[in-house]
């Protein structure tokens, strides 16, 4: 028996059904919670174990997929080349999705979680690719409703972050089609530097890059950390794979150096300005946008270091930089769930209570701030080095603000680790419970490994440059 | 349709300064739902009248959206402000019309030659208040409505430059997903209102 699918109503249409049918018993939460990690995961396995011929022989039954699927005159192509990139999409939405099981991770997470995810692969397969830009828009409105749940009040990072993001699209649409009419130019031309601008203020405004940056650790400070790591995760690793596609598909882009030049210099700026800020940081949530600024800044200077092998460090950063995001989330969820303040002052004995809560959080910023020993160590290794060897200066800038987050991690640390007189924090204890220690412990160890590791366990996920014929 | 495009940017501009200038939202809706009869007489000047009419009822939807739970959320009485903050965000307006009339030709000139002047003219200076507007205020429903007229801007420019069918759809979803927000927006801080209150 001979069944006909295709790839986009596996990987688009099927997960945003399920997260409908999920979102309707979001009160009956383990079947909830099921439903969506495991259909997460079941994808992930599909997208990795599914042949180049897209055929899959169960017995008799033989399921033939096709690439691309028609929607109003227009293609969903999610091609063999981009499922390591599917795959990683979804393997991380199943850990988020599996993990967020704690009463203070709003009741529709799950369900919009997996819609954000099915909205963002269709993004990335849609063509022409620019209408990706109005997907992006739509993952964004629907990530409202967890970042801002009902018994919170609107703050103003939330509106910022829904104008800012809702002004982006409309520039990508517009640079899209200058760039169809420039591409025949001389590069000097006026026209292709307004189409550039335009190009580049669209992204910047989507990434949040300076300075459209201020909702960033405004949203993380008011919503869930857990919620706060996978939109801001999800987003910008696919709001970079797009944008990759504007150097992939017209040359003279790809070839004008500038480009280069600002991405490396808005790069160290992020890296610069995130790790000055969260340096001095009082606020654990807080902090967390801050990091999340750094971690767009080197994004962008592996995106400048292209000529170097940087989107490779890139596509590497993606899985160290998910872990790590993971682990920091959930244990400031749990560290939210058990303390009254997220001030570093109010926070002294904590880890004298929670040392496995302690231990999870600062291996986390650890590993983000690219330790040795740790996941994203590797790459940030390699981004160093090139851009010390391009320009000694910008080495030595990025270098002083990625310090920032190890200050302020032991910063954190001291505080954390003093006896509380007033509380009678003086001794150690293990408060936490097994279903809580034991994924921190497990992902730290995960961490370790890919630290030591890393060919074995994220060559994969490099593949997906593969779909950009031009960027190899 | 030529003959009406003129009319069609005076109640642009007349529309926008209204949106901007005051904060009831009862003259606010009324404003908008007239905003996007002019928007799609522009939008009617690029494409056929019958998928134009789509940014009409998709604008209408969206304001009735608002509005109805404006209706039932917000006091009826309608807020007291200060003339002086009134007449800044006035005199701020009058800037941006003034910076889009000069602005506007030598854009049409550079970018979209193949646009008629009042297109472009009506599609920036949507934006151009939105923009203004969302500088202005913190309020959620009147950000939903500067975004909603900030798309409308877009669209009124960008129907001159492609037509697409997927594209008008997804710009359908992406307005009515926006009013939606609005909606949650309004009726969240209602409730919040109701908790604190109780508790006191």
């Amino acid at each position: 028996m001979n069944i006909a699918l295709s790839t986009p109503i596996l990987w688009v249409i099927f997960p945003v059904v399920l997260a409908i049918v999920s979102g309707i018993f979001h009160r009956r939460q383990i079947l909830n919670l099921l439903l969506t990690s495991l259909t997460a995961f079941v994808l992930t396995l599909l997208a990795v174990l599914l042949p180049e011929t897209l055929t899959i022989s169960i017995g008799p039954v033989v399921i033939q997929f096709s690439e691309s699927l028609g929607f109003l005159g227009r293609q969903i192509n999610l091609s063999y080349e981009i499922l390591p990139f599917i795959a990683f999409g979804y393997g991380i939405t199943g850990l988020w999705l599996i993990f967020s099981n704690i009463p203070v991770v709003p009741d529709y997470f799950r369900s919009v979680g997996l819609v954000i995810t099915a909205l963002l692969t269709a993004a990335l397969g849609v063509e022409p690719f620019l209408y990706a830009a109005l997907l992006i828009e739509l993952a964004i409105l629907v990530s409202i409703l967890v970042l801002s749940p009902t018994q919170d009040k609107t703050s103003p990072g939330i509106l910022r972050y829904l104008s800012l993001q809702t002004i982006a699209m409309p520039l990508i649409l517009l640079a899209g089609w200058l760039l169809t009419g420039v591409e025949t130019l001389p590069t000097d031309s006026p026209l292709v530097i307004q189409t550039m601008i335009v190009l580049g203020l669209g992204i910047a405004l989507l990434l949040g890059v300076f300075p459209f940056h201020s909702w960033v650790p405004m949203v993380s400070q008011q919503a869930n950390p857990t919620v706060v790591s996978f939109i801001l995760m999800m987003l910008n690793t696919t709001i970079l794979v797009f944008s990759l596609n504007f150097l992939d598909r017209y040359a003279f882009l790809r070839e004008f150096q500038t480009i280069y030049t600002v991405l490396r210099l808005m790069g160290i700026l992020m890296i610069i300005i995130g790790g000055a800020w969260i340096a001095y940081q009082e606020n654990l949530k807080r902090s967390f946008g801050f990091a999340i600024l750094s971690e767009i800044g080197f994004s962008l200077l592996c995106v400048g270091l292209y000529e170097k092998g940087g989107l490779t460090w890139l596509f590497l950063l993606f899985p160290a930089r998910a872990i790590g995001l993971w682990l920091w989330g959930y244990s400031l969820t749990l560290i939210e769930q058990r303390s009254d303040s997220m001030l570093i002052q109010n926070l002294h004995g904590f880890a004298r209570r929670y040392p496995i809560l302690t231990l999870g959080l600062t291996v986390a910023q650890l590993s983000l701030a690219g330790l040795p020993l740790f996941a994203s160590f590797p790459s940030k290794f390699a981004i160093f080095t090139a851009i010390f060897t391009l320009n000694p200066l910008m080495g030595i800038w990025g270098f002083l603000g990625n310090l920032g987050l190890f200050l302020f991690t032991f910063r954190m640390l001291s505080a954390l680790l003093a006896p509380n007189e007033d509380k009678q924090i003086v001794g150690w204890s293990v408060s936490e419970k097994k279903k809580v220690y034991l994924p921190i412990l497990v992902f730290i160890l995960i961490l370790i490994f890919l630290g030591l590791l890393p060919d074995v366990f994220l060559a994969n996920i490099t593949e997906t440059l593969t779909s950009f014929t031009q960027l190899q | 349709m030529i003959a009406l495009s003129s009319p069609a940017f005076i109640i642009i501009v007349v529309t926008a300064m209204i949106i901007l200038i005051f904060r009831d939202w009862r003259i606010n809706a009324g404003a908008l739902a007239l905003q996007y009869i002019a928007v799609f007489i522009l939008v009617s000047l690029s494409w056929p009248i019958g998928v134009a009419i789509t940014k009409l009822i998709v604008g209408w939807m969206a304001t009735a959206a608002i509005a109805l739970t404006c209706m039932r959320q917000i006091p009826s009485e309608a807020p007291s402000e200060p003339t002086a903050s009134l007449f800044f965000r006035g005199l701020a307006g009058l800037l941006v019309i003034m910076v889009i009339f000069v602005l506007a030709p030598s854009l049409q000139a550079s970018m979209f030659p193949r646009l008629n002047l009042f297109i472009v003219q009506g599609g920036t200076m949507l934006i151009g208040m939105a923009l203004m507007q969302l500088g202005t205020n913190a309020e959620p429903y009147l950000t939903i409505f500067s975004l909603l007229s900030f798309l409308a801007g877009f669209e009124v420019i960008h129907a001159g430059l492609e037509l697409s069918t997927l594209l008008t759809g997804l710009m359908a979803i992406v307005n009515l997903s926006l009013a939606l927000i609005g909606v949650y927006f309004i009726i969240k801080a209602n409730e919040n209102k109701s908790v604190s209150e109780e508790e006191r």
